[in-house]
Formats: structure tokens, C-alpha cells, sequence
């Protein structure tokens, strides 16, 4: 099952570990602040607490599931250089695998928000002419972005073709 | 797009297109004469923003009607509001028409326009992708029209000009963007293009939608019937209820989705005609407002052929392209804008001849489609057994859908990026589904519910594919820059010889082969070839060694050879039978079989040949004649040149090529024998075959080269065996292993050792073919892996 989404001959790189406590942090918090609000004015406006309490319990449970996931997803992230191409991985439940030739490469963009900021991380986007190609590599150390960035920009030169 | 696009450039503002806003006096090409549009462009202009502003406030007053009481009172105000309006919108007209300039003449285009802030837009002739003459109804009315110039990604409207003007100019712009050096003034005696379909005497027509059929086929189109049969149950439902007014709020808005899909589906598409100009494909279309759009043929990423369930019965399909840069309008052919309709409708005759000509050489019954596994109804269970796919060497196809059929074809040269994906519910059923990524259009082609290993051998073998194709098209436009000097001297050679270009019989890495007559054949090297003619004639000298001596199979022959036009060329005699490759695809077992046996038998024959230096020796290419003392030096002199271009390659792609590498010269430093002719690349394709007494028998082998060598024997057998393997046929495979089995019977069986050896000898002489091949690559990392 593994190897219908491995690269041919070679490993996959991973993502940083900070990745993987980045999300974990935003399950932590995006969830509950999402479900506390309606909670809070279910219980303030009508009395009835147990609603309040409910909603609590599907955020909770929503809360557990996304921290089982969060580092199997982690784990399932992976994007190898290969001569001609890039190839990039992902997902848990819905499998990708991604492959862009670096002769079609029309951009590199690397992007940091300020949450990924804080965590010291950085993300690279690859873009071709295809807008669903949707090459893109989060949580990575900000000098292996760039490292990356400079390399496929290096390689699509060498490789450019035109349309 | 043309020429290399360097990635990180993060805005797409071309910069061929210089469109720098310039203070007024810079403007001013004193020497140069500049024109400014048709006069009555302002008129033009000012009644269109009318027509436009009496339709909204039409709109308005209609649907609003029941709600405002005081119409009288409204219409009484609006009228000199109007009028303001219509006059503003003239006086905007003139002053745009009055500070637009332009020139377009032998040595540029440039279009000057801005009253205040001043923007001079010059374009390279070469860069205009495409040129569009639009007119609109009020427009055509005074016999005028827009020209479209389409250049990257900036689009620069000419509006108006005189319609003779605007086609006259377009004739010229076109001719000049394709390189022509035509001059503006030969173009000023030609006749102008019909009212009605833009199309000048020089353009030749290709498909011409009938209005009957055209509307007949949009009546009968899902899109119309749905809406149509949803809006018949509302009006019966709610009359029987006889509650018509509450479903107005849901039939008006159907309905104007109605009439705007009349609007863009036949009016838009009213008399649409493509047709093919000495400058490429046009398209004109359009009842009320004519439109004339260009299209460019290297530009196409995409073709899409749909078929709505009904069209079914009156065999008919639609076809749409994706065009490179024309989708960020709407792709859906509004009645102004460039769209991605190629045929609105067509017969499959229609649709041949155009396929035929946007994808040129492409051919549909070339291409096996393979369906998708049965295990797919569980998921399609609405349309699983439409799910095809198929590719052949330069597209790649996939068909879906029952409702619509859809069909859609990508060269592999266009192939941005290609992803796997598969679901949860995939997963279990063992399915994924690959899309190949093309550019922004109606294009979208993806391989559904394949089986998973299918399917990521598809995604990788398509990256292969569209490499290869890469190069390729980068080659052929690094050939078609060569001056047409060359190109002339090609023609003019192939004439001398009464000869051309559909007699092509076969072209290598090295050569081209033209068929002269039954017995001789032209061969023409490819200039950019290393030392042809030393080649060539140290070809001519081996061959002529060997006249008059039999070994019982037909040997090539250089009957004359030179330089002309700027081309080295050879006459060969040509063989008397076919090529044994072709024959294979075709044969049956029980005729292969025999037929290999005698292609195991003539190989066996070319060690008789004689060479024209003892003992271990390169033949041909540079330096050759060149002696070695041993086997093993004499093959890892040959191995050299391939090995410095995939050196770094096979590193990567074979683990452990280190220890291969050494245990192929540890292998051959033990094999002792006499040196004998060794042609170096027997395989079917430069096999010949021709009927014998008890059935066909491979009667020649050609195409001696830089390969040949003096050298084991056995090189020559082992190579017809294993290079079986990469024949195109089914059984390939299954023949070569039985062939094998032949060959270790009839010599014992440590041949079947120096086999393997040579497997690794032959992987590493090939494996350069990862920049042209992948095919014969992917073989080599086989042999170099076992």
C-alpha cells in the first residue's frame, strides 16, 4: 500500500517536528474559542446550560480526533528533488502524490505567517501554468525553505521549456 | 507562449510589452506619421454607453414596475439625466478618440493613448500571439471594427477602424508575427473580406455550422433541456395549484438564464465558421455582433470533446480548446471576447478535421483506451463503464461520462504536472485517480478510478512522456530557427533526387532515410550530427570490403554519398524486404516464431564478415580505425562516451552502480575468444524481412555504425535477444525469453552467463538515452539492476 505513494529510488524528506506542534497548538485553540462563543450565548441567552455543555462535549471530542490526526497528517507530508521533477506527498484519509516537473515551473514562492513565524517556519509553494497543480510544502525550517526556493529556481531555469 | 520562461518572475507583467507611461513630449515621434481611429469611433462609442444605460434602466423600471407608484414622476427626471449622460459619455468618446494614436507600419506597432496620463504601448511584431477583429452590432452598423492585439498576457484594443482597414491590418500583423517579411503597402490591393463572415478570398473553409443545425442541436442540448423542463413543471404545478404568481420568483431568474444561454449559444455562435487563412486557423462567429478570432496553434494545451446525451442520436459533438492566456476572459465565448469554442457543433467528420489540424498528427484510432476496473461501479456506479484512458507518443486521453460524454486530449508536451489521488473509500477498492494538469481552460483531464498500481504507472511513465515531448518540441523549434537557407537546401537535395518528404521511410539519432526508387534509398544526415561524412565514409569504405561476399543475408551498400545545399547525404542501396519491426507488431505467433529463429540465424552470420583491422578494434567514428589489446579495454573505450552523460544519472537511479560497474569488467577480463565482426545494435528495427519459400525470413541487416566493433561475437547475439524486449508488440517479452532458450540450445549453457554480462555491457552503452528514450532508459536501469 506504501509504495503506490513513495518516490521511485529515493526517501522522502520530512516536515519539521515544530510543524507538527504548530498544528497541535492551533487544535488546541482554534477549536474550543470556535465552540465556546456559540456555547456562551446558548447558555447566557436561554439558561438552559446543558445545551452549552453539549456543544462543549462535540468540541472536545472534535479536539481528541484532530490531535490523532494531526501527527499522523505530519507524518504523512514528504517531497524529494529529483532530476526532472518534484515530487511532493500528503494527506491521511485523502492520499496524494504530486509530481512537478521543474521545466514547468513558472514561480517559487516561499511564505511565512506570523503564527508559522513565532514556530520558526516557513512554506514553499511551487506554481506552474496549471492553477491545480497546488504544489505546496509547509512547515519547513526557514533555511530549508530557502534552500529549496534557490535550488528549484536554480533547476527551472536549467530546465525551462516553453508553453 | 515561445522561448524559456525563467521561473520567479513574480509578476506577470511582460516585459517585452513596454507599456511606460511617458511624458507627453517623449511621445512624440517627431518623423513618424501616426493615425488616429475612425472618425466616428466617439459617436460609436457614446451610443453604445446608451444602449447600455436604456437597457439597466429598462431592466429596472420593468421589474420594479409593480412597486413604484410614481412612473410618471420618474420617467420625467430620468430623460434629462439621460441626456447628460449620453453626452458625457460622447465627450469621453471624442476626448478618448482624440488622444488615441497609433502607427503601424514596416518597422513597428505602437498605440499611444491617455489624454492625461500618457501610455505609448509598443509591440514586437514577433510577439502578437494573436490578432481578433471584433464588431459589434453598433459598430458594424457604420462598417466599423475593433482589432484585438494579443501579445503575452496584455491585451491592446484598436477601436474603431474602417472594416477594410482592420482586416487589411490584421492580414499584415499576422503575416509579420509569423516572420514573414511582408511589407504594409503590398498588402493595400488586396480585397476586402465578406460582410457577413470576415472571410477574405484566401481563406479556405473548414466547417460551417448550418443555423438548422446549429439550433437543433442547442434545443436538444442538456443544459437548455434541464432549465426548460424545470421551468414546465413550475408553470404546470402551480396552474393546476393556480398559484402562478408565487413561482414567478423562482421563473424569472430561470428564465433569464435561459435567454442568456440563447444569447451566448446562438446568437454568439450564429453562422459560426473556422476556416484555414495562409495564416492559420480562424474562427468567425456571431448574428448581431461579428467576431473574427485567430487561433494560434502552438498555444493549444488542450482539446475537449464533449457529447450530450441527445446529440447521441444525431452523432454529434462539441468541441472546446484550451488556449493558452485566453481563459482569464470568460472562457465561455461571451459575443466580445476570444473564447475556447473551437466547433459549437460537429459531425465526427468535422471534428477529425479539425483535431487534425489543431493537434497535427494526431490520430484517435491510434490510441487504445483501457477502461477502468469493474470495481469502480461501487463508486461510478452512474457512469463507470465510460471510464477510459489511453496515450500514444505524443497525447495523452481520458473518457468520461454517461450524461455528457466527455473526452479529453492533452499532448504530453503540455502536461504542467500530474498528481495521484485516492480516497478513503479508494482505498479499499484498490482505485486512484491521476490528473494531468494542464493549463486554465475547459481542459481538464483526469484518469478516473484506475487501479492503483495502474494508476501511479500512468502518473510516472506520463512524466517520461512529457519530457521526452519537452525536448523534443524545444528541438524542433531550435531546428525550425535554422535559417530557412538550410531548410531550402534539405528540399531542394530531396527534389534533386526525386525524392521528399512523404517518402520518409524511417529517421535516427543520426539520419534521415528517403525512399529514391525500389532500389535505393536516400539517407540525409541530420547536420547537427558529429563528423557525418567521416562516418559515412568509413561506412562506405566497410561495406565496399564486403562486396562480393555472401554470407546469406543482404548487407547495406553505399552506392554515392557528398556534401550538397549544405546537407551531407548518402544513396544507399536500398533492401528488398520490410522492416522486421514493423512486421512484428503485426504477426501472428505461429509466423514469429520461425521468422525469429532466422533473425537469430542471421546475426549468427555477420561474425563471418571481415574486418578491416585484426584483433580487438573500434571500426567507426572518430580516430577509428583504433586497435586494443583486450576485450575488456576495447569496452570500456566504447562505454566512455555514453557513461559522461549519464554518470551522475545512474548514480542516482541504480543503488550500488559501483559494484555493477566493476563486476561487468571482472566478468569480461575472464572471457577469452577471437575477435570477430560485431555490428553493435542488431535489433528488429534494422533487421529486414521478405518472403521466403516456407514463409518470411529476415533476409537483411543494416545500419552499421560508430557501434561496430571488432569484438565478441556473442555481443551481436545477445543484442538480437535482449533488444527483442523492446519491440512494441504484446509478446515482446515472451519472445525474447523464448529465443533466448533457442540460442542456449543451440551453444550450451554458459552462453546464458555472457548474456547476463552483456545485458549489463548493452545497459550501460544505452543509458544516455534517459535525455531522449525513456523506454530504452527504464530497459537499461533494467538490465543494470538484475
Amino acid at each position: 500500500m506504501e509504495e503506490l505513494f513513495a518516490p521511485p529510488a529515493y526517501e522522502w524528506r520530512r516536515l519539521s517536528p515544530k510543524y507538527r506542534s504548530m498544528r497541535i497548538l492551533t487544535s488546541l485553540i482554534v477549536t474550543p474559542v470556535l465552540f465556546t462563543i456559540p456555547a456562551l450565548i446558548v447558555g447566557v441567552a436561554s439558561g438552559e446550560w446543558w445545551v452549552a455543555g453539549l456543544i462543549w462535549a462535540v468540541a472536545a471530542v472534535i479536539v481528541i480526533i484532530r490531535l490523532v490526526f494531526v501527527p499522523r497528517n505530519w507524518r504523512s507530508w514528504g517531497y524529494v528533488e529529483r532530476e526532472d521533477d518534484l515530487y511532493i506527498t500528503h494527506g491521511v484519509m485523502f492520499r496524494n502524490l504530486i509530481a512537478v516537473p521543474y521545466g514547468r515551473m513558472q514561480l517559487v514562492e516561499v511564505e511565512s505567517g506570523p503564527l508559522e513565524r513565532a514556530y520558526g517556519l516557513a512554506s514553499v509553494t511551487l506554481k506552474t501554468a496549471s492553477p491545480e497543480t497546488g504544489a505546496r510544502i509547509p512547515g519547513l525550517t526557514p533555511e530549508e525553505a530557502t534552500r529549496l526556493r534557490d535550488r528549484l529556481t536554480e533547476l527551472g531555469e536549467a530546465h525551462a521549456s516553453g508553453l | 507562449m515561445t522561448g524559456p520562461q525563467p521561473p520567479q518572475r513574480t509578476s506577470p507583467a511582460d516585459p517585452e510589452v513596454s507599456t511606460t507611461p511617458e511624458p507627453p513630449a517623449a511621445t512624440a515621434a517627431p518623423l513618424k506619421q501616426t493615425e488616429r481611429p475612425h472618425p466616428l469611433t466617439p459617436f460609436v462609442r457614446g451610443w453604445l454607453v446608451f444602449v447600455a444605460i436604456a437597457i439597466g434602466w429598462g431592466r429596472e423600471l420593468i421589474t420594479g414596475a409593480s412597486e413604484n407608484q410614481f412612473e410618471g414622476r420618474g420617467l420625467t427626471w430620468i430623460l434629462p439625466v439621460l441626456g447628460i449622460v449620453v453626452v458625457l459619455a460622447a465627450v469621453t468618446g471624442f476626448v478618448a478618440w482624440y488622444f488615441t494614436r497609433f502607427v503601424i507600419d514596416d518597422e513597428e506597432l505602437r498605440v499611444e493613448t491617455g489624454a492625461i496620463f500618457k501610455k505609448s504601448t509598443k509591440i514586437p511584431f514577433e510577439r502578437l500571439q494573436s490578432v481578433d477583429i471584433i464588431q459589434p452590432l453598433a459598430a458594424r452598423m457604420f462598417g466599423l471594427a475593433e482589432l484585438r492585439l494579443d501579445a503575452g498576457n496584455s491585451t491592446t484594443k484598436l477601436r474603431y477602424l474602417s472594416r477594410a482597414k482592420a482586416s487589411r491590418l490584421r492580414d499584415y500583423l499576422l503575416a509579420r508575427a509569423h516572420g514573414q517579411q511582408a511589407s504594409i503597402r503590398d498588402l493595400d490591393q488586396q480585397s476586402a473580406a465578406s460582410v457577413f463572415t470576415d472571410l477574405g478570398e484566401s481563406d479556405q473553409r473548414l466547417v460551417q455550422v448550418t443555423p438548422q443545425r446549429l439550433i437543433v442541436s442547442f434545443l436538444l442540448s442538456t443544459e437548455w433541456l434541464i432549465p426548460a423542463a424545470i421551468s414546465i413543471i413550475i408553470v404546470v404545478v402551480t396552474a393546476s395549484l393556480g398559484v402562478v404568481p408565487l413561482a414567478l420568483g423562482g421563473l424569472i431568474p430561470l428564465v433569464i438564464g435561459m435567454l442568456s444561454l440563447i444569447w451566448r449559444r446562438v446568437i454568439g455562435m450564429f453562422n459560426f465558421t473556422l476556416a484555414e487563412s495562409p495564416r492559420g486557423l480562424r474562427i468567425t462567429r456571431g448574428l448581431t455582433n461579428l467576431t473574427s478570432q485567430s487561433v494560434p496553434i502552438n498555444r493549444v494545451q488542450g482539446v475537449k470533446t464533449s457529447q450530450p446525451l441527445l446529440w447521441r442520436l444525431l452523432g454529434w459533438y462539441r468541441v472546446d480548446i484550451d488556449i493558452l492566456g485566453y481563459a482569464h476572459g470568460d472562457g465561455e465565448g461571451n459575443e466580445s471576447t476570444a473564447s475556447s469554442v473551437l466547433l459549437p457543433v460537429a459531425d465526427p467528420d468535422e471534428v477529425e478535421l479539425a483535431l487534425g489540424r489543431v493537434l497535427p498528427g494526431f490520430d484517435l484510432d491510434s490510441i487504445e483506451l483501457s477502461p477502468s476496473p469493474n470495481r469502480a461501479r461501487w463508486l461510478r456506479w452512474f457512469d463507470f463503464w465510460t471510464l477510459r484512458y489511453g496515450w500514444n507518443d505524443r497525447t495523452l486521453i481520458t473518457e468520461q461520462g454517461w450524461f455528457t460524454h466527455e473526452r479529453e486530449i492533452v499532448p504530453h508536451a503540455k502536461t504542467q504536472s500530474v498528481r495521484v489521488q485516492q480516497g478513503p473509500l479508494q482505498r479499499l477498492l484498490r482505485l486512484a485517480d491521476v490528473h494531468i494538469h494542464t493549463p486554465r481552460g475547459p481542459v481538464n483531464a483526469v484518469a478516473h478510478q484506475l487501479d492503483e498500481h495502474a494508476a501511479r504507472e500512468l502518473a510516472l511513465s506520463q512524466l517520461d512522456r512529457a519530457r521526452v515531448a519537452r525536448v523534443a518540441e524545444r528541438e524542433r523549434r531550435s531546428v525550425a530557427a535554422v535559417p530557412n537557407d538550410d531548410r531550402e537546401g534539405e528540399a531542394r537535395l530531396l527534389t534533386a533526387f526525386g525524392t521528399g518528404r512523404d517518402q520518409l521511410l524511417g529517421s535516427g539519432g543520426e539520419s534521415e532515410v528517403f525512399a529514391i526508387d525500389h532500389d535505393r534509398v536516400l539517407r540525409l544526415y541530420r547536420s547537427r550530427h558529429e563528423a557525418p561524412q567521416g562516418t559515412s565514409a568509413q561506412l562506405r569504405t566497410l561495406y565496399d570490403s564486403w562486396r562480393g561476399i555472401d554470407i546469406g543475408i543482404e548487407l547495406p551498400l553505399i552506392i554515392d554519398g557528398g556534401e550538397r545545399d549544405g546537407c551531407i547525404y548518402t544513396v544507399d542501396r536500398r533492401f528488398s524486404g520490410r522492416s522486421f519491426s514493423s512486421w512484428l507488431q503485426h504477426a501472428d505467433v505461429a509466423q514469429r516464431r520461425p521468422a525469429l529463429v532466422s533473425f537469430l540465424d542471421a546475426t549468427e552470420q555477420l561474425q563471418r564478415l571481415p574486418s578491416p583491422v585484426p584483433g580487438f578494434a573500434r571500426l567507426i567514428g572518430e580516430g577509428a580505425p583504433q586497435q586494443f589489446g583486450t576485450l575488456s579495454e576495447l569496452l570500456a573505450t566504447m562505454l566512455e562516451g555514453p557513461l559522461q552523460t549519464s554518470r551522475t544519472r545512474l548514480e542516482h537511479d541504480v543503488p550500488g552502480i559501483v559494484a555493477v560497474w566493476n563486476r561487468l569488467h571482472g566478468d569480461l577480463a575472464e572471457r577469452s575468444i577471437t575477435p570477430a565482426l560485431v555490428h553493435g545494435d542488431v535489433c528488429p528495427p534494422n533487421a529486414y524481412i521478405s518472403q521466403g519459400p516456407l514463409g518470411p525470413v529476415v533476409t537483411g541487416i543494416g545500419d552499421f555504425s560508430p557501434h561496430t566493433i571488432n569484438a565478441d561475437p556473442l555481443l551481436d547475439l545477445a543484442g538480437a535477444l535482449i533488444f527483442l524486449e523492446l519491440e512494441p508488440y504484446a509478446d515482446a517479452d515472451a519472445d525474447a525469453g523464448w529465443l533466448e532458450a533457442v540460442a542456449v540450445e543451440r551453444h550450451g549453457r554458459e552462453i546464458a552467463r555472457w548474456i547476463d554480462v552483456y545485458r549489463r555491457y548493452y545497459g550501460f552503452y544505452f543509458s544516455n538515452a534517459y535525455a531522449f528514450d525513456p523506454i530504452l532508459y527504464a530497459w537499461c536501469l533494467r538490465q543494470l539492476s538484475r
